[in-house]
């Protein structure tokens, strides 16, 4: 499937948010590095799916009528086998027949889980103004609370996406502190640039919250990617 | 190209008048006073305004036009336009308000057949609902303020480009007030054909323009890019100083995701002020500190900065907003505390700041900035000179006019009441920018650095 047909699908079926797997996919068409991931229709196919990847792994609910997963009981962490995947699975849909009954389960999402590294947000959105631009960000308090982000309107160079590290009030943490080490700030910006790019090409994405990216000392990977779509390319409420 | 608005050889002012305190009136007068070209009054009640001929329509002028100015009651205006198009009018500024800002139904449909008219006669308008334009090497002067209430600036190197008009005609007349000058200022209302983006490209080419200034409470639906793009090609060649008013409101995306709620943020546009290399005056007071360092100062190579002072406290808060905005002040070298202590008494301090204390004089300071000035790892230099002090006569301020044959910023802090006062007119009139604070002073530098490396690396900073 092209990217232009993950978001066809959605919109023909009128869901706005792209299913897990669907989002993860398109970031995956744009060169953008994701937690491996896999889905899963039953908890038997999410075991089988499990053992492909290697543990741990964690597992969330995919459903087109859940917009918060974990406060449904949807996501589970740290499974270390099979048999704890399957019944993590079981677990889940009892969990959303309780708190959201009749929420449709697609199906199961399986992700790997990724070692600790320094969790950063990147985004993109569709301005009235300016177009489709890019945003970075640390992730968590950072964003949540003092706001502290970054744009560029695309077309964006990696220069640009290297300035736009340098520019948020907390970049010095990028450089490493007590026993962190520094984060590869050339792959952040390079998925800086790819989403600039994906946001270009695609009029009916109308917005991308890659968030968390955990970026490493070497490498950045996406763990949960939000794609909200619309036919106007902005969101009407 | 838009010399139509600043260059015309003829205007016809349409609602001119007689009568006192009218719009029609002080417009007539702005022009019989300052411009050189061509000024006919147009109105059908009138055979002789202000001692000019006065016709009845734009047609009846029997030579040509290259600029009308109309300030008559919007429903009038259509057919005025289209007499201006008959008659082969270049371009227009309407002053009238009545159009799309009253939000009624009669005002839109005017402004929308105003613009439709200037697009089939290819006139160029500036408005409606605006004060229009003030070009000091021209005379073309459309403001409709008159000049006891309020003063016109002189003759000067910055632009100011403003979405509100009054806004425009306060800044202009504190400008007058402290004697900064002006090169061109408009303000283009309801912006039905030009707009701020086309006002830079134009500046950018105007050889007396040196730095612009641009108000802007929003940009266009979609123009955005046009914007972001225009600002870059212009900060290439002269700085560009953008104060943004209001904050945008998008809140029904909000809930749906995080990037889409932050962008309708205020960050978004300080973001693209900061990709379009312009710079981001973000109070009223930084409009100005800039303008004055940007449009008088050279490029600051580097981020040294000396400081000469003759007051020991005022230097140390100088160093403090210095280093605090990101430039150095660097400890002195070994080979120039020696030049400096070999004629300077003992006890004058020749660390960085450089504190030559309360007996200096005019010759002292001279001698220090002397050494200093030439030196190539020296970026910038900033004077306190403290008039108090008994012995500082005047003529360290006429040696500064001179020092700056060396080719670097040097900037004054002056502090105090009359003295401070003359002594700051005379330099500020010679293009040395004074100020009485550290701190925006130490924000001025900092934008002049910033814009230096804008320039010195071709785009990147």
């Amino acid at each position: 499937m092209s990217s232009s047909d993950i978001v066809k699908s959605a919109l023909s079926e009128g869901r706005p948010k792209l299913l897990e797997h669907e989002a993860l996919r398109l970031m995956e068409l744009y060169g953008i590095k994701v937690a491996d991931y896999g889905f899963a229709a039953t908890p038997a196919e999410a075991g089988l799916v499990s053992e492909k990847i290697g543990y741990p792994v964690v597992v969330k609910v995919v459903s087109p009528d859940i917009s918060h997963k974990t406060d449904v009981g949807g996501v589970i962490l740290g499974l270390k086998s099979r048999d704890e995947v399957v019944q993590g699975c079981e677990r889940i849909m009892k969990n959303v027949s309780e708190r959201q009954p009749g929420a449709r389960v697609t199906g199961f999402l399986v992700q790997k889980m990724m070692p600790q590294g320094l969790e950063v947000i990147i985004g993109g959105t569709r301005d009235q103004v300016f177009g489709p631009v890019v945003m970075f960000g640390l992730g968590g308090i950072f964003v949540e609370v003092l706001r502290d982000v970054t744009f560029r309107v695309a077309p964006v160079s990696i220069q640009d996406a290297l300035e736009m590290l340098g520019e948020i009030k907390a970049s010095k943490i990028l450089d490493g502190y007590r026993s962190q080490p520094p984060i590869d700030k050339n792959a952040i910006a390079s998925m800086i640039v790819s989403l600039s790019k994906l946001m270009e090409e695609n009029p009916y994405i109308f917005s991308v919250d890659l968030n968390p990216v955990i970026a490493y000392s070497s490498g950045a990977v996406v763990v949960d990617a939000r794609v909200i779509v619309s036919k106007a390319g902005v969101v009407n409420h | 190209m838009l010399d139509m608005f600043f260059k015309p050889s003829s205007v016809a002012i349409v609602g001119a008048t007689p009568k006192e305190g009218k719009v029609g009136r002080v417009i007539l007068e702005n022009f019989k006073n300052k411009f050189k070209g061509y000024v006919y009054p147009v109105n059908p009640h009138y055979q002789e305004i202000l001692g000019l001929k006065a016709y009845s329509s734009l047609q009846e002028i029997p030579g040509s036009v290259d600029l009308a100015v109309i300030a008559t009651p919007a429903k009038t205006v259509p057919q005025i336009l289209e007499d201006a198009g008959v008659k082969g009018v270049k371009g227009a500024i309407i002053i009238s308000g009545g159009f799309r800002e009253t939000g009624t139904v009669e005002g839109a449909m005017l402004e929308d057949e105003v613009k439709k008219i200037s697009r089939r006669h290819g006139i160029r308008v500036i408005g409606p609902n605006c004060i229009g334009v003030i070009d000091n090497w021209s005379g073309v002067d459309t403001f409709f303020l008159p000049e006891d209430k309020m003063k016109r600036p002189p003759r000067g190197y910055v632009s100011v480009v403003s979405q509100s008009g009054a806004f425009a005609s306060a800044l202009l007349d504190w400008m007058a007030y402290h004697g900064y000058g002006v090169s061109k200022a408009i303000s283009f209302g309801n912006k039905v054909d030009v707009d701020e983006i086309e006002l830079l490209e134009y500046l950018a080419d105007d050889p007396s323009t040196n730095v612009v200034f641009v108000y802007i409470e929003g940009v266009k639906e979609n123009r955005g890019r046009d914007f972001l793009e225009t600002a870059r090609k212009v900060s290439a060649r002269k700085p560009v100083v953008v104060y943004k008013a209001g904050k945008t409101k998008r809140g029904g995306a909000a809930a749906a995701s995080h990037t889409a709620a932050l962008a309708g943020d205020y960050t978004l546009y300080r973001s693209v002020f900061k990709q379009s290399r312009v710079l981001e005056a973000t109070s009223f007071d930084e409009i100005m500190d800039l303008a004055k360092v940007l449009s008088t100062q050279p490029l600051m190579k580097g981020r040294r900065v000396y400081i000469v002072t003759d007051a020991g406290g005022v230097g140390v808060m100088l160093t403090d907003a210095i280093e605090l905005s990101g430039l150095e002040v660097p400890e002195t070298p070994a080979d120039l505390r020696e030049r400096l202590g070999g004629f300077l008494p003992p006890y004058c301090i020749v660390g960085n700041p450089i504190d030559l204390t309360g007996d200096a004089d005019d010759e002292r300071f001279i001698r220090v900035l002397d050494e200093i000035l030439p030196r190539s790892d020296v970026d910038a230099v900033v004077v306190v000179a403290l008039p108090q002090i008994p012995g500082l006569k005047g003529s360290l301020f006429e040696y500064l006019v001179e020092a700056k044959k060396y080719g670097k910023p040097i900037l004054v802090v002056l502090i105090g009441g009359e003295l401070a006062v003359d002594y700051r007119r005379f330099l500020e009139e010679k293009g040395i920018p004074v100020f009485e604070s550290p701190e925006r002073l130490a924000k001025a530098l900092c934008a002049l650095y910033t814009y230096s490396q804008i320039r010195i690396n071709g785009g990147t900073s």
